[in-house]
């Protein structure tokens, strides 16, 4: 292919929000091991207000989500829509922006929460101020990458950019409608919605941030990366288009599953629940889509660990979507919620689908931004097998507290009083919780692998720009 | 039963399974001879285990199940696992044709059942039904079964290796959903009332 004129693509922007996705990820996940030793060691919280649990955790799932799994949404989006759409990025100043903005507001984040900051919506913590901010930035980020795609050379729009485009334009939505508040001060806010309907904004937002953020960013990556390692053609354009279509409508509805049993009404929690067992089906398409797209890549399997990467994470894309759908119907999920299943369940497809997909992508991308050759494909390989030892691990590990502990708090006796007080459950927890904080900590030490090869790849060589190539029709 | 090809499997899992496919049991004839007994044995502890042995939990008394309740959910439990290793085999057969093999049912359910061996065999520790016991000895036991898995699948379906990591992968993916779903019909069961009664 030839290059167009003297453009190159904007890969700086591209290796900023990289570098940022493995630093954010080694201190989300930090915290997240240190937060899982101090439920096996309370000590560990050394009377410090701001080490505590309660102010750590939100830091935690912000910093994984937000930062991490944020930054490589950025990193993967600006990337694929500028190859794909055969342009430079629009507007460099404003990508400039989006980088910069992003990294000021992981920053407010990451002081304002451990100080008790908080507007106590669950992955929504943050006050107002940072919440606007939040806004700009993600507006301005819309506004980059939906006007390289006007921008473009190629007619055809590749399915990739559509979950990107839905994932940026949905989380918008969610994010301004979920945070509307009435300050009250510089650093305190309340809901402008009161009881059960902000219950209900709240995990709409919620489930969604699982449903576009962590899923549609996340299949844009799949969509891309895959065929591109594989080198062979997506499995079926048709499903994922069809699939595409299906996940958006349905997500959207199946908020009310995180309500079951409580004040919300109960045809809409009904309703919650069927809209997720209907999820199973637009989800294992995609998945479908992947692990046969990556079947006929078997030949490069041996000297190709990112592979590796890829076809679990998408084994474990399915897994949790089977998972969620199953634990949404309210018989089970009266016995899971609010256990260790629920946190089990999370880590599959926060540690195996988001975490494996964006590693595998990262290790695709780095040489190809400062072009050259990764430092060390062995190192690779070890990463692979300490992130799978990592997971199960922890999985295996929260599956058996977190039915454990729903059964231990429905046990009654024959005159109808509790079998176990609470504090008995939390310690028979104590085994497991240990095996989780092991999990965790083996995974975190295959990221600081990833960082240490990846330093040694980029190494004192200065990056090199891309010409943009012109379309292959 | 044949120990020796069990433990054949174990120490030296290629040439274990290059053993098994030379004897070529018929599905029946692997059921009579090692899934129905090997099966027995987490049956039969499982019983015991729950019902005179029992567990406990805090500072409380040691708790059991009453024995009616123990023999139900053990008797289940050893259908349960009876029924699994052929939903494999045919999840395996069904998959077989996306990798190019063209193996029988038969193959495919002795690769699911001796891939299973290390799970039947550490079926022994619900003797003494303390969670965190089966889960320490039962965790090592399951990667010795995926491993299992791993190098059997080349063997036993007449693929080379690199599809055949994509193959086990597949497979293990199909049994990390059957696992869930298995824990979702057993909480669904306790929901709906038909689940274990305890004595203190």
């Amino acid at each position: 292919m030839n290059a167009i004129s003297s453009e190159v693509y904007n890969y700086k922007v591209v290796r900023q929000f990289s570098l940022a996705t493995i630093l954010w990820g080694i201190v989300g996940m930090l915290v997240g091991v240190l937060i899982a030793a101090q439920l096996v060691w309370p000590a560990l919280n050394f009377d410090t207000p701001w080490l505590t649990f309660g102010r750590l955790r939100p830091l935690h799932t912000n910093a994984v989500i937000f930062a991490f799994g944020g930054s490589a949404l950025f990193a993967t989006s600006y990337y694929v829509v500028q190859r794909t759409c055969h342009t430079a990025l629009v507007l460099p100043g404003l990508a400039a922006f989006t980088f910069w903005g992003w990294q000021l507001i992981i920053l407010s984040a990451a002081i304002t929460l451990p100080l008790g900051i908080t507007s106590s919506k669950e992955y929504a913590e943050l006050e107002w101020p940072i919440d606007i901010l939040i806004a700009v930035v993600w507006v301005s980020y819309a506004v980059v990458f939906f006007g390289t795609i006007m921008k473009r050379r190629v007619k055809h729009i590749y399915v990739a950019n559509w979950f990107f485009g839905a994932f940026i334009v949905t989380v918008a939505i969610l994010h301004i409608f979920n945070s509307l508040a009435i300050p009250v001060g510089m650093f305190k806010s309340y809901s402008v919605y009161a009881g059960v309907q902000d219950a209900m904004v709240q995990w709409w937002y919620g489930h969604n941030a699982v449903g576009f953020f962590l899923t549609a960013g996340f299949l844009g990556i799949m969509y891309y990366f895959i065929p591109k390692q594989a080198n062979r053609p997506v499995y079926s354009y048709r499903l994922s288009v069809v699939h595409f279509w299906a996940l958006i409508f349905t997500y959207i509805w199946a908020g009310p599953h995180h309500l079951h049993y409580t004040a919300l009404p109960d045809w809409a929690q009904s309703l919650g629940m069927i809209f997720s067992l209907v999820l199973l089906a637009p989800s294992w398409g995609g998945m479908i889509n992947g692990i046969m797209t990556l079947s006929g890549a078997w030949h490069k399997l041996r000297t190709d660990p990112i592979l590796k990467f890829l076809i679990v994470s998408v084994s474990f894309y399915g897994m949790s979507t089977f998972e969620g759908p199953m634990m949404s119907i309210k018989t089970v999920n009266a016995l899971s919620h609010y256990t260790d299943w629920t946190i089990g369940h999370v880590h599959s497809g926060a540690l195996g689908w988001v975490g494996m997909v964006s590693i595998g992508a990262l290790y695709y991308l780095i040489p190809r931004l400062y072009d050259r050759e990764i430092y060390s494909v062995k190192l690779i390989e070890i990463h692979f097998w300490m992130t799978t030892i990592g997971i199960v691990l922890y999985i295996t590990a929260m599956w058996i507290a977190g039915v454990m502990q729903g059964l231990m708090w429905r046990a009654v006796n024959e005159d109808g009083t509790l079998i176990y007080s609470f504090v008995e459950a939390v310690d028979a927890m104590q085994p497991y919780y240990f095996v989780r904080f092991l999990g965790g900590a083996i995974y975190l030490g295959g990221m600081l692998l990833m960082a240490y090869n990846v330093a040694k790849t980029i190494g004192e060589g200065k990056p090199v720009s891309a010409p943009v190539l012109s379309p292959a029709h | 039963m044949n120990p020796g090809l069990i433990i054949t499997l174990l120490a030296h899992p290629s040439k274990g399974w290059e053993q098994v496919k030379q004897e070529g049991m018929t599905i029946k004839q692997c059921y009579a001879r090692y899934v129905v007994p090997l099966s027995l044995i987490a049956a039969v502890s499982a019983y015991i285990g729950t019902s005179l042995v029992g567990w406990r939990v805090g500072y409380d008394n040691t708790v059991t199940l009453t024995s009616n309740s123990a023999l139900k959910l053990s008797a289940l439990s050893f259908l349960a696992m009876l029924v699994v290793v052929y939903v494999l085999a045919k999840t395996i057969h069904w998959m077989a044709t996306t990798y190019d093999s063209h193996r029988p049912l038969q193959d495919c359910f002795l690769l699911a059942a001796f891939s299973a061996i290390p799970l039947y065999l550490v079926g022994i520790t619900l003797l003494y039904p303390v969670p965190w016991f089966i889960y320490l000895i039962g965790l090592p036991a399951l990667g010795y079964s995926v491993a299992l898995l791993y190098t059997g699948v080349p063997i036993m379906m007449d693929v080379n290796k690199e599809k055949g990591f994509l193959f086990s992968s597949a497979i293990l993916a199909f049994g990390l959903v059957a696992l869930v779903g298995l824990i979702v019909v057993t909480v669904s069961l306790w929901g709906f009332g038909i689940g274990p009664s305890f004595s203190t």
